[in-house]
């Protein structure tokens, strides 16, 4: 299709050139007499190859800009499969409006220059010499005196536009500067107008505005003599047409179409060449592009299937932590530090600790969301050793974001499943996750919309709903990561049970703020800075002095008060 | 693929809701070019400097082929017929001298045409700058004086992008629309005109097809800008899953469902390359179809100029200079789509641009409450005496966040306000500095209603401490100073002693004349809480609003901001949202504020001694912070 596409182009530049010369003779003959039939035919044949050439033209830019997007397609494909795979260290240390803005422009440059650059320096690469080269023919003074300007305004153009690239990037800053200054200022407005300070920010606001201004006018300035130079030497290039060629007339007799083919030839070289700079200005972004996204292809994962991994046929959801330590990287201190746990099958294990104490990451290292150190086992296998597949297949995992596609209710319950869920199942879920009245409330019932442009669910119904997706699967292994926060204490102790009892002998891992969550869990670990301070149930921590106890104290006035 | 059937009207609509698209009826809107044309009135000069410059700039341009005919049909066209004439010998050279003449006059004509060629984008630049600088200042002006609750209701974002990119657009206004657009259509009439005058019956031709050539352009630009808005919908979904994906991929790992998003990803970038189809479609068949029309132009023109041209009733230098015109007339005829698709953006920014300016800010100071220099009845408030009484408001209709509340402040004394979170102390503050006005009953100062205080004169009474204590960028000292009048440097020097900050002065690299980055970033929360407290003082300030910070600092930095807090409030009437045990124990009185009421009021003593609410919220939030614990 590329192939196709490229070989239309010498077509549709030659036919261009054809019509200039056509009229050119025409005219030639027509000084010599007119003849009805004469120009008749003209006319028609004329016609015939002007239509030639736009097919040809349509199907140029018709193949060639569809691969382009072919291609923007793929590479787009590629790298959101990328993303999808790499591990969650890679995600904590990028923005995700970078990964996108990358995704999105760097992908733009290459499509640009492969196709839009592609096809115009083609057809330049034809449509110029051809023409350049008829002329020399005609009258070889003629065409050199035709060339010099045109290659005046390509060195011109190359000794601007360092300038101009100044010039626009301090344009694109001081706009940048502006936005930040009505940012402050908009986001601060509290002082701002609390000092009754509007004035000076004002003035500032305006010293960032008149600096813009000025760069502006700098641009503006050097694009007025890119647009100088660019017309300029258009109009220069008739100076040898009509010296030369009036010259050439004089002389011996030139005839005039032949001056009407140089005038004609001279419009439609001419915006091939612009077309041509313009390709050199967009080829470095193409490479440096190009280089960022294959470097984000080729980044490796750490977190991957083992060569040959242990198959787990039935898991019974045993857990066992050995010395687990974690660290981010370049964090001063560890976010885990050798913590050591025992969880046997169908047991219920709760951590509780204040923030940042490392909660969520102990629960990541369940996930191999991270590679840490030491070893977590599920029945006695190292899940190194595992199949992501099995692993991961094995739990279920309630996020502390209560992350949700903007998708219906259904379709989120049954994102971990290959299939929609049917009614009757959905139910089921429903209840476990104590969420029917809700649901009976949507307008669309299991098919409602939610997220930006359905429903907006309560953080309590959010919770819920991630807690019946990841029961859907039915996983031997349940963790919650403070996923019941924003659900009331009587609807919580409910779910709890529903949690442990629905799945017979299913093993729970609660990750929580308050600690009324993990009040019935079999084993609590009090987690402080990424070592445990304390572990038993609630009753023994109770008993001690310590986090856990000032912290139950503390939440029970809490909830005295807000009783009140 | 359909991407060469045109989509239902139904499709579209829905899709274009979807994606929350204002429709612009038209490009044209009289009410918003006449309020252009007012905000380009006072830069009139720029703008008949503009049109000077394109005048010229077009009179140029129709000498250059004038030049070439007159050289042709002139001096070569003479030494043709000189030569055919054998009676003679051949003497080229006045045909030649002739010749050079016309071409001496071309090399001018040329560079006078540089000339005017950078004036008419240096010039028409600075024109559109010059209008956008000036609106984006009032609109940031304007923007900076609406109410609080105003700015509740309004992404920051959003507001950011009034002044930066809505305003830019209407630069795309002023030059490429309104001017640029304005001009073509002056020079189309010329040229016709001049063609006319060249040769009526090609003009005739020319004005015949031209219509065609009209007709494509528009017809395209309306399938254009659907197909562009439909690639620019699809793209954003495409971002926008990518994103939600992203954030959410720790959900996608565990469930291992990477292969499901996988393909929804999949579907979605089929659904934006058959919308890019339709674009490369739509281009591949405008360009070459404008380019068959203006060819059939040229064919034409050709066939009806044959006869004239072998009779020599058409000189063949006119037939070049008609060629010329031909030309210059075309190219703007061909960019009205590409002019209406911009005027057409332009408008919808100017419309939300406008919008912003027609609304007025809820909370002002009163019509006559002061004489321009803040002063009432040639009072200015001394701002020490504060009453708020039976005092309601809510944020949300039908929320109420504060209900029936009354006390008094008298002067020089400390008032700590206490409560858990969403009790409704901060209102308490935003109500006191007049971010917004109460729903029922009034606050005081100095005897007199708020909302007849001139709103300037009043704040210059308050020193404020917020807990966003917001440091903006720029040197230490214009952080500290806010460029108030009255702060000179003996205040700062005395503010920076009393406020334990000299400390954090000296161990700042330049001193005062530091930067300070965004938002304070380079400094440590308890050293910006010195800073904002020395801000405070340093405008020796009559009230002092002071919401403490919760966030914990080192005991070193802790006694400093203790006795910082001591140095600020002593002697001043004051309200302060305490979080500190040393401030709600030195504190004259204390309000107990619980779910948007006034439940309990006296000394720590007092009401330590109820065992109510205050007794509850002491051992939640002070006690373990209290050294007096032990």
């Amino acid at each position: 299709m590329l192939a196709a596409g490229v070989a239309c182009i010498p077509l549709s530049s030659l036919g261009d050139i054809w019509i200039t010369l056509m009229i050119g003779d025409a005219l030639d003959r027509l000084r010599l007499g007119s003849d009805t039939a004469f120009l008749r035919g003209f006319f028609w044949l004329l016609m015939a190859v002007a239509m030639a050439r736009g097919v040809f033209r349509y199907l140029q830019r018709w193949w060639i800009v569809c691969v382009s997007r072919f291609v923007e397609i793929r590479l787009k494909q590629d790298l959101f499969d990328k993303l999808v795979s790499l591990p969650w260290s890679f995600h904590t240390q990028s923005r995700s409006g970078d990964i996108v803005s990358r995704v999105t422009s760097d992908v733009e440059n290459v499509r640009m220059f492969l196709g839009p650059g592609v096809m115009y320096t083609l057809g330049a690469v034809i449509m110029v010499p051809v023409s350049m080269a008829y002329l020399f023919g005609l009258q070889p003074w003629l065409a050199a005196g035709m060339v010099i300007p045109l290659l005046a305004m390509g060195f011109g153009m190359r000794a601007l536009s360092p300038r101009l690239h100044r010039d626009s990037t301090a344009v694109q800053e001081s706009l940048a500067e502006i936005g930040t200054r009505a940012q402050e200022t908009f986001s601060g407005v509290r002082i701002v107008k609390g000092y009754g300070r509007e004035e000076q920010q004002s003035r500032r606001f305006d010293e960032s505005s008149k600096k813009n201004l000025g760069h502006q006018l700098s641009l503006g300035r050097a694009r007025g003599i890119t647009h100088a130079i660019t017309y300029g030497a258009k109009d220069l290039t008739f100076l040898p047409i009509l010296l030369v060629g009036g010259w050439a007339m004089i002389e011996r007799s030139f005839p005039a179409g032949d001056v009407f083919k140089a005038i004609d030839l001279t419009f439609k070289v001419f915006w091939p060449i612009i077309a041509v700079g313009w390709m050199a200005g967009i080829y470095p972004r193409a490479v440096a592009s190009a280089k960022r996204i294959e470097e984000l292809l080729a980044t490796a994962s750490d977190v991957v299937d083992p060569p040959a991994p242990v198959r787990l046929a039935n898991v019974r959801g045993e857990l066992s932590l050995r010395a687990v330590s974690f660290a981010f990287p370049g964090a001063a201190r560890p976010a885990l530090e050798n913590i050591e746990v025992q969880v046997p099958a169908g047991s219920v294990l709760g951590i509780v600790g204040p923030t940042g104490s490392g909660k969520s990451t102990l629960l990541h290292t369940l996930a191999r969301l991270y590679e840490s150190q030491g070893e977590v086992q599920l029945d006695g296998h190292p899940i190194r050793t595992l199949a992501l597949a099995d692993l991961r297949g094995a739990l279920g995992y309630v996020p502390q974001d209560s992350f949700l596609f903007s998708d219906t209710w259904r379709e989120n319950v049954s994102f971990g499943l290959e299939r929609a869920l049917s009614d009757p199942e959905l139910d089921l879920l429903t209840r476990n996750a104590c969420m029917r009245g809700d649901v009976a409330r949507f307008p669309n019932g299991y098919d409602q919309l939610i997220g930006e442009r359905g429903v907006t669910l309560s953080g309590g119904q959010r919770q819920r709903t991630c807690i019946a997706r990841a029961l859907a699967r039915d996983p031997r292994v349940l963790i919650l990561d403070d996923a019941l926060s924003a659900v009331d204490t009587e609807t919580e102790s409910e779910l709890v049970d529903n949690l442990r009892h629905a799945g017979k002998g299913r093993t729970v891992i609660l990750a929580a703020h308050r600690l009324s969550t993990v009040r019935h869990a079999d084993q609590i670990l009090v987690l402080v800075q990424g070592r445990v301070q304390a572990r038993g149930t609630h009753e023994q921590l109770l008993a001690r002095e310590g986090w856990y106890r000032e912290t139950w104290q503390r939440q029970q006035t809490q909830a005295e008060l807000a009783a009140l | 693929m359909k991407y060469w059937k045109r989509r239902s009207a139904a499709d579209k609509q829905r899709e274009n809701a979807e994606l929350g698209e204002e429709f612009v009826a038209g490009a044209w809107d009289t009410q918003i070019v006449g309020r252009l044309v007012r905000l380009a009135m006072p830069h009139r000069r720029l703008f008949l400097g503009t049109f000077a410059v394109l005048a010229v700039l077009f009179v140029l341009e129709l000498a250059g082929p004038w030049i070439i005919r007159s050289a042709i049909d002139g001096p070569v066209a003479d030494a043709i017929t000189a030569r055919g004439l054998d009676s003679i010998p051949f003497d080229s050279k006045p045909y030649i001298n002739g010749l050079l003449v016309w071409v001496l006059v071309y090399v001018i004509c040329s560079l006078m045409t540089v000339a005017m060629r950078y004036l008419e984008v240096a010039h028409l630049t600075k024109t559109g700058q010059v209008v956008v600088a000036d609106l984006r200042s009032r609109v940031f002006s304007h923007i900076q004086s609406m109410d609080l609750a105003w700015f509740d209701k309004r992404p920051t974002g959003s507001l950011v992008t009034r002044v930066t990119s809505d305003v830019e657009n209407l630069n795309e206004m002023f030059t490429s629309g309104l001017v640029t657009l304005a001009f073509d259509l002056v020079r189309i009439a010329f040229l016709l005109v001049i063609l006319f005058t060249l040769h009526a019956k090609l003009a005739f031709v020319v004005l015949l097809l031209m219509p065609i050539l009209i007709g494509v352009s528009l017809a395209f630009r309306g399938g254009a800008r659907d197909a562009h808005r439909t690639v620019r919908g699809r793209l954003s979904k495409l971002n926008g899953y990518l994103q939600e994906v992203l954030s959410g991929i720790r959900v996608v790992q565990v469930f291992r469902q990477e292969h499901k998003v996988s393909q929804r990803f999949g579907g979605l970038l089929n659904q934006y390359l058959t919308a890019n189809l339709r674009t490369i479609f739509l281009f591949a068949l405008f360009f070459p179809a404008l380019d068959l029309v203006v060819n059939g132009i040229q064919g034409a023109t050709v066939w009806v100029a044959g006869a004239d041209i072998s009779s020599g009733e058409l000189r063949i230098g006119v037939f070049f200079q008609f060629w010329f015109y031909v030309t210059m007339l075309l190219n703007p005829v061909r960019e009205l789509g590409e002019r209406y698709n911009v005027l057409q953006s332009a408008f919808a920014s100017a419309e939300r641009v406008f919008q912003v300016l027609d609304t007025k800010p809820s909370v002002e100071s009163s019509m006559g409450a002061s004489t321009g220099n803040g002063l009432v009845n040639g009072k200015a408030p001394a701002g020490n005496h504060v009453r708020f009484e039976g005092v309601s408001f809510d944020y949300l209709d039908g929320v109420p966040v504060l209900e029936d509340v009354s006390f008094e402040m008298k002067p020089g004394e400390t008032t700590a306000v206490v409560g858990a979170t969403g009790a409704g102390k901060s209102t308490l503050v935003n109500l006191l500095l007049r971010f917004y006005d109460p729903k029922a009953g009034r606050i005081t100062v100095d005897g007199r209603d708020l909302r007849d205080w001139d709103l300037k004169a009043l704040r210059r009474c308050f020193g404020i401490v917020l807990q966003e204590d917001f440091l903006f960028a720029g040197t230490v000292r214009e952080n500290l100073d806010l460029g108030r009048e009255d702060v000179t440097e003996e205040s700062l020097e005395l503010a920076l002693e009393a406020s334990r900050a000299e400390l954090v002065i000296d161990a700042l690299p330049d001193g005062l004349a530091s930067s300070v980055a965004e938002r304070g970033a380079t400094l440590s929360t308890g050293e910006r809480q010195l800073l904002a407290i020395a801000r405070a003082l340093a405008g020796q300030p009559s009230l002092v609003v002071l919401d403490e910070a919760t966030a914990s600092v080192d005991s070193g930095t802790e006694a400093q901001i203790e006795e910082a807090t001591g140095n600020l409030l002593g002697g001043r009437t004051a309200l302060v949202i305490a979080h500190r045990l040393s401030t709600v124990r030195n504190a004259d009185q204390i309000l107990v504020m619980h779910h948007g009421k006034l439940r309990e009021r006296g000394t720590h003593d007092e009401l330590l001694a109820k065992h109510g609410i205050y007794a509850k919220l002491y051992r939640l939030q002070f006690a373990e912070h209290s050294p007096a614990r032990t």
